[in-house]
């Protein structure tokens, strides 16, 4: 079982997408990220700069068929904050819920 | 880092784990098997009956193996659901096998069924019955395999919703 560790980088909402949608996946294109999420690509590169700085993501750039392609992963220390974050959201929930039901 | 935040209500904390399963849900709407994939299948089943109907004895026994070779080859990939588009891969453990034990389900349907309609059509009269089952049957295909995955994505968003 994964152990409750609340994620300040991870929680705002738009990183907290990213990660999700990169959690379910090996791999993804930067496109796909950009047209789920409704971000710019300015946008989305800002969000993606942050969690590679925090060591949670890696992006790799090829040309593939004369296009640039641009691959996002999570890393095992991403998806290991991610799993903790979502454990301690989950706790946050759980716990709300047992006061509200011994009241 | 604190492992759960003592300001975070229940509120804050379920919209961000709908958000997350919301996220889910998206990748798990990707698990698919290419577009092209049915098209090989189905001119893969045309060219088995072409070869069973005006080729030798050769061509009977020979096409249905090496289409099974040609199959197992370009299409374990596919079959995999993993990879729809190229846009993303979807975990393994993600994915799972539905998507391959339903397209193995559905090729055993489909061999049933051509034969079904060859032996009806031969009993009629049919003077190339072998190649018009195998064309409906590609005809078939085309319309029943992208149905069969659609149905696998409703079935899977109904027992994650559940």
């Amino acid at each position: 079982m994964t152990e409750p560790r609340f994620d300040e980088l991870i929680h705002p909402s738009t990183r907290l997408s990213i990660v999700a949608l990169l959690a379910s996946t090996d791999w993804i294109e930067f496109g796909y990220v950009r047209d789920q999420l409704g971000l710019s690509d300015s946008a989305l590169s800002k969000q993606f700069s942050t969690l590679e700085e925090a060591g949670y993501l890696t992006i790799e750039r090829r040309v593939s068929d004369r296009r640039r392609r641009v691959q996002v992963r999570l890393t095992p220390e991403g998806r290991a904050a991610f799993d903790g974050h979502v454990a301690a959201l989950r706790a946050v929930v759980a716990m709300a819920e047992s006061e509200t039901t011994t009241l | 880092m604190p492992p759960t935040p003592p300001d975070l209500s229940h509120d804050e904390a379920q919209m961000a784990l709908d958000a997350v399963e919301h996220r889910h849900q998206q990748v798990l709407a990707e698990i698919d098997v290419p577009g092209w994939y049915w098209w090989f299948l189905a001119a893969g089943w045309v060219a088995v009956g072409a070869g069973a109907q005006f080729g030798g004895v050769w061509a009977v026994i020979l096409s249905p193996i090496l289409f099974g070779a040609l199959h197992a080859a370009l299409a374990q990939r596919a079959l995999s659901g993993r990879y729809r588009t190229g846009n993303l891969s979807v975990r393994r453990d993600v994915a799972g096998h539905q998507v391959l034990f339903a397209a193995i389900a559905f090729v055993i349907a489909l061999c049933v069924v051509t034969l079904g309609v060859a032996l009806v059509a031969e009993a009629d009269g049919a003077r190339h019955a072998g190649m018009f089952a195998s064309v409906v049957v590609a005809l078939l295909v085309l319309a029943g395999g992208p149905r069969l995955m659609a149905a696998l994505r409703r079935h899977r968003a109904r027992a994650g919703a559940a």
